[in-house]
């Protein structure tokens, strides 16, 4: 699974993470406080500038954001059409505005400073005894590692319906599926504890 | 949390994204493909329970925050959610611990096996469908700006899907309580 972070060194990349995460934090309660059409053009702007910034080509860049932008745009014109001019206008320029800042953060920060940062949020959770912050890098490794192989089970046990003769439906695959993919899970439990991962 | 759960968990997730990658599933009585992610939402509730159900979508949701393609056609980002429907993914962690939360109470192991999947699609209902929706509407209406009794109206045109999920959530949850139970083991 190949993230979205992007490989160069820019300006932004260089910033750290933090900096960049509380900056779009407080974009996006900056942008609820005007309905200026001059002041969210400008902030649309400066946010499809700093996009840019980030390095990837033109047809990636727009690629990526297509989906959003495509929900955006169509609770725009649901606003347009039902509700005013004014709030489709405010609504589409805020979020897209939103949409672009948050891009820029994801493109220059990676995976691990943003599990990093993530940890260090939780370590207040952590006194509290809610979670164990050093879990979440954990997790996040464990989902990585077994995507791929619950995809060739879910091909192999089709193949298998499908040898035996049996109508290969999605429900008779499902539920074989979560079986043997949960049943692991007591052996890569005592793999973790065996290891010390989690210095138990 | 102990490490078997935080397994059971993370595994979860890992189908949750699974569900997302495989192709989406085209229905004869419908014509709208079917993504199965919001599927994997409801079945971690009825499969493991409200904690670690919650646990699995909060991982997710995390993965997606630090940016992997995770969601259904590759989306992932903090883009996803400066986007309008943001609040059906925060509706996915409450509704997976409601899910959980009513079918612990709801399911047991004496029920025959027509009151156990009723029980189940009742709880995803609730959780999965009723749950999930009151976020997306509200953050739809006020973020997106639309009011919410439009975004109401706007939103009712993918209940059926939702319903048809939460029989199939209900349906996959009877057959695993049955082969492997894990629900009536408490996190």
């Amino acid at each position: 699974m190949k993230s979205l972070y992007v490989e160069t060194d820019t300006i932004l990349h260089r910033l750290s993470p933090r900096t960049k995460l509380v900056a779009l934090a407080a974009i996006s309660v900056a942008l609820f406080f005007t309905r200026s059409y001059v002041l969210l053009a400008a902030a649309a702007a400066a946010g499809a500038f700093s996009y840019l910034l980030v390095g990837l080509p033109i047809r990636e860049a727009l690629r990526r954001l297509l989906p959003v932008f495509a929900t955006i745009a169509a609770v725009a014109v649901f606003n347009f059409a039902f509700n005013s001019a004014e709030e489709a206008i405010v609504m589409l320029l805020r979020l897209t505005t939103l949409m672009l800042f948050a891009a820029t953060v994801t493109a220059t920060v990676t995976v691990a400073s943003f599990i990093d940062e993530i940890t260090a949020l939780a370590r207040p959770l952590e006194r509290l005894g809610v979670v164990r912050a050093a879990d979440i890098g954990l997790a996040a490794g464990l989902v990585i590692r077994f995507v791929p192989e619950i995809l060739d089970r879910y091909a192999a046990i089709r193949e298998a319906h499908a040898a035996r003769g049996l109508k290969v439906g999605f429900l008779t695959v499902l539920a074989p599926l979560i079986i043997l993919t949960l049943r692991d899970a007591d052996n890569i439990a005592a793999a973790i504890d065996a290891r010390g991962f989690r210095r138990q | 949390m102990s490490t078997r759960n935080l397994v059971l968990s993370s595994l979860f997730a890992a189908i949750i994204v699974a569900l997302g990658m495989l192709p989406p599933i085209y229905l004869a009585v419908f014509a709208v493909p079917i993504t199965a992610q919001s599927l994997g939402v409801m079945m971690a509730g009825t499969v493991l329970g409200a904690y670690r159900a919650g646990a699995a979508v909060l991982i997710v949701l995390v993965l997606v925050a630090i940016g992997l393609p995770v969601l259904s056609g590759g989306r992932g980002g903090l883009a996803v959610f400066a986007g309008p429907t943001a609040g059906f993914l925060l509706g996915w962690l409450v509704g997976a611990v409601v899910t959980g939360y009513l079918s612990e109470k709801l399911v047991n192991a004496e029920q025959s096996g027509l009151v156990q999947t009723v029980s189940f699609f009742l709880a995803c209902f609730i959780g999965g469908v009723v749950t999930v929706y009151f976020f997306g509407i509200l953050y739809l209406g006020i973020v997106g700006g639309t009011g919410i009794s439009k975004a109401f109206l706007g939103s009712l045109a993918f209940v059926p899907g939702d319903i048809f999920k939460a029989v199939i959530a209900a349906l996959a949850g009877r057959a695993v309580m049955a082969g492997y139970p894990l629900l009536p083991q408490r996190a």
